[in-house]
């Protein structure tokens, strides 16, 4: 009998009193009905799930009513109302807080309204071993999409509805209401002219105190976990929608909550495979959309009257429901960094995107640099490093002409390949990137993790230093000149550093860099030979746009924004500072044995250009057909010109078929391929001649005993003073 | 012959290594902590060890050599005419050649800062704030 079992599990023989026994009888009963009507067991055993009979939606009891009840009594992790339930479920994160709840609410009756609107209801508690899953409403919701209904209770959405100050009357005659939806921002203003918002001008205000208890609850209660800055009110008539959209990337942080009131509505996710999810917003709910559901589906409201709806309880019969005023407030934290989520291609921050601009402070440049440097290079690590093989040999030829026993250090050494050059010297090799430094790793070479303006070694400690291709990477002067003090102050006095930088000037002495040689243009050199039928010219610059309008090519883009160009790879240089796309390859992925995976695909607007840093000259370009070959430098490495034209053709032998093909094809072959990989932007300031000479000179206690250029690079050589 | 594929940080590395959280006056040497060491073979080539010797801070070496358990009979203090001492070279290649740190931290010895040795590389990175 259950009345002894009681008895048993308390421990004490006592006899009940008979108002006791009577809640035993009720909430035996519970537990029977939930098993009989609901298929729910419950546990003799403590454990941390409650269900809680008279607690459901159906005894007019809210959400957050349970959830101020039961918060009190220890770690509380959900409560579940399932629609039209008798009964609710809490969940704590362990025994003891259930067992708390269990002694404080069992069998008695709550206080209203204090503790509970409803006046006159009991509560019967049982434990559960887990909260069964809700019944699978056979769609398949975007990831990242989290629906909390009931999340406010009808008083406090009338406090809200007032608050906004809008009535319920119209304020403008029906058709007008129709054309000009109701809509109030508050914190910043969002624009609808380039959906994005004016950072920099908050609205007087900020957001109003009838909002926050909500926004607090939002967060104590574990639906977001930053606190939202802006806040778009919407109201829809019946027949009003909005079209798909996704909310811009660069304009707001992850979370985007929207609280429906008033009215039901069904929202459209799409997918960009074609996917698609509608899911229903009953009044008073709150919609959270993160990660996938935010950065990649697009959501949207079809302007109709009715929507069709599943039947409450019968989940798979639909019906009609007529939409009625809906009133939402959407709830943003304003991003003040440009965005950089794993789908770029929604994201504006990450496309090519003309809004990207010279910093005017160091924590704009940090940013930028962390933008269009770092992130990008621990996204191409692996793929940038097959294409990185040959170290050039006038870097080598320093480093050898160093001393036995030499302490070497090379501030971005990338892949290390330089660091292996001279097995007479210790070479130490640091780098922004743990993707690269990982790959050092992996070849046995002594790296560290460090920012090249910040190098962890002591002062003078190091024979020799050099920095290959890195300097060109930080945005402002002030931060290359950080860069290259740095440099020397590693030196010990007679010291020696090397720094190469990507030059602005392609073309020196009438000679053009094999940057700007290896294309298909006819007006280029004839100094080409077999190596020009190579997968990097190919996916070089064979794409017509190029080779003749490249300068329209790089006006529009200028044109496009007040910002940084993007640059056109293969062609000279327009200005000193700009992006240069990297495109990931589905050819050279092959040939990659570690290629890293989690690489979105991106959909590109057809002005990208399939280029990859292959093409980049400032680096040698190969790709790792190399090391099918021996590591004997020829000659004709010496010159830059590619070679072995047989293994990159068996490499490229799709490519090759587009090299042939005529004008139009090739375009639009180059615009399918470039489809395959997401597109990278990283930034570099190009140095003019005499540029970098110029930089070192102002470093007190150096001085350049030697200048150069080489393969579209200005070179230096600085000595520390003794 | 190397005889694993896995790197290392070298405590002739470590010699070099300093704290450059901003402010710190005193971040050499850092301090050593080792969770997991290989101990390799190395190439020994006398004349690159004898070379080196003069960089180091010899007491910063023998100090983490020690703290990690392998100073072994290297003499804490360098006795003239080491270059030509090829026992104690090689007892010297050992400790700065072949004994790698795996995984472990380096810690700044003013503000305590620990920067992590994951898979033999330190990452040295500053937040913001240190910087």
């Amino acid at each position: 009998m259950a009345a002894s079992m009681d008895q048993e599990s308390c421990g004490v023989k006592t006899k009940l009193t008979k108002s006791e026994r009577k809640a035993h009888k009720k909430q035996n009963k519970a537990r029977q009905t939930l098993l009989r009507h609901e298929g729910i067991n419950t546990s003799r055993e403590v454990t941390k799930h409650l269900v809680v009979a008279n607690a459901g939606l159906s005894n007019g009891v809210h959400r957050e009513e349970l959830w101020r009840l039961f918060e009190p009594h220890g770690d509380l992790q959900d409560v579940v109302m399932v629609t039209g339930k008798p009964y609710a479920f809490v969940s704590y994160n362990d025994d003891q807080s259930a067992a708390a709840a269990y002694t404080a609410f069992n069998g008695r009756m709550l206080k209203s309204p204090e503790e509970l609107q409803q006046p006159n209801v009991t509560f019967y508690l049982n434990y559960i071993d887990e909260v069964p899953a809700q019944r699978a409403t056979g769609l398949d919701l975007p990831p990242g999409l989290r629906l909390v209904e009931d999340f406010v209770s009808p008083a406090c959405a009338d406090r809200l509805l007032e608050g906004l100050g809008w009535s319920n009357e119209h304020h403008m005659d029906a058709e007008q209401a129709l054309k000009h939806r109701r809509v109030k921002h508050f914190g910043y203003e969002f624009r609808y002219d380039n959906n994005n918002v004016d950072k920099d001008k908050p609205l007087p205000g900020g957001l109003p105190d009838w909002c926050s208890q909500v926004i607090d609850r939002m967060m104590s209660e574990g639906h977001i976990k930053h606190r939202p800055d802006q806040i778009t009110v919407n109201q829809y008539q019946p027949g009003q929608g909005i079209p798909p959209h996704v909310d811009t990337h660069s304009a707001f942080e992850d979370e985007i909550s929207s609280l429906s009131l008033g009215g039901q509505t069904v929202m459209d996710f799409k997918h960009p495979s074609g996917k698609r999810a509608s899911v229903v917003l009953p009044a008073r709910s709150l919609l959270v959309m993160s990660g996938e559901a935010r950065y990649l589906w697009t959501h949207g409201i079809i302007p109709r009257k009715m929507d069709p709806v599943p039947v409450k309880g019968q989940e798979d019969s639909m019906t009609l429901a007529r939409r009625e005023v809906r009133t939402s407030f959407t709830f943003r934290k304003i991003r003040h960094t440009p965005c950089d989520c794993k789908y770029p291609s929604q994201c504006d921050s990450q496309l090519q995107r003309p809004g990207a601009s010279l910093p005017r402070s160091e924590g704009e440049a940090a940013q930028l640099e962390q933008q269009h440097v770092h992130q990008v290079y621990e996204d191409i690590a692996s793929h940038f490093s097959s294409t990185r093989h040959s170290p050039w040999p006038r870097v080598v030829d320093f480093l050898k002409q160093q001393p036995i026993g030499a302490l070497v250090v090379d501030v971005g050494c990338g892949n290390g390949k330089y660091l292996g050059a001279n097995k007479d010297v210790y070479s130490l090799g640091n780098d922004r990137s743990c993707g690269l430094a990982d790959i050092c790793r992996d070849r046995h070479l002594e790296v560290f993790v460090c920012d090249a303006l910040s190098v962890p070694i002591r002062t003078g400690a190091v024979d020799a230093a050099i920095s290959i291709a890195v300097i060109h990477h930080f945005c402002t002067q002030e931060r290359r000149l950080k860069a290259v003090k740095e440099l020397t102050r590693l030196l010990k006095p007679g010291g020696k550093a090397l720094i190469y930088v990507w030059a602005f000037e392609q073309e020196y002495k009438n000679v053009k860099s094999n940057y700007l040689k290896d294309t298909k243009e006819p007006q280029n050199d004839d100094v080409r030979d077999n190596s020009s039928t190579t997968t990097d010219d190919i996916r070089g610059a064979t794409s017509p746009e190029v080779s003749q309008n490249d300068s329209v090519q790089q006006q529009q883009q200028q044109q496009q924004g007040a910002g940084l160009p993007v640059h056109v790879n293969r062609t000279s240089f327009k200005s000193q500072d700009m992006l240069v796309p990297w495109h990931f390859r589905d050819g050279a992925k092959k040939t990659q044995k570690d290629f890293r995976p989690g690489v979105k695909v991106s959909s590109n607007s057809g002005e990208e250009k399939s280029e990859n840093a292959e093409n980049n000259p400032e680096k040698h370009t190969k790709n790792d057909t190399e090391e099918k070959r021996t590591s004997n430098m020829s000659n004709e490495q010496d010159r830059g010109k590619l070679s072995d034209t047989r293994s990159q053709k068996k490499q490229g032998s799709e490519d090759e078929k587009l090299e042939s093909s005529s004008g139009a094809c090739a375009s639009v072959c180059h615009q399918e391929k470039s489809q395959e990989g997401p597109v990278y932007h990283r930034f570099y300031h190009v140095f003019k001649d005499g540029e970098i000479e110029e930089l070192c000179n102002s470093v007190p206690g150096i001085s350049v005993i030697e200048r150069y250029y080489d393969k579209g690079n200005w070179c230096v050589i600085i000595q520390k003073g003794l | 012959m190397l005889l694993s594929f896995r790197t290392i940080m070298r405590l002739l590395t470590h010699n070099m290594l300093t704290s450059h959280v901003k402010g710190v006056t005193n971040g050499y040497p850092l301090k050593l902590q080792a969770e997991n060491i290989k101990v390799m073979s190395v190439d020994f080539n006398p004349e690159f060890v004898a070379r080196m010797i003069p960089k180091l801070e010899w007491q910063a070496l023998i100090q983490a050599a020690e703290s990690i358990g392998h100073l072994g009979d290297l003499p804490r203090e360098l006795m003239p005419e080491y270059e030509s001492n090829e026992e104690f070279l090689k007892m010297a290649h050992h400790v700065l050649m072949e004994v790698e740190v795996i995984e472990g931290n380096l810690e700044c010895p003013e503000t305590g800062r620990k920067f992590p040795i994951k898979n033999g590389i330190p990452n040295m990175l500053l937040n913001e704030d240190e910087v």
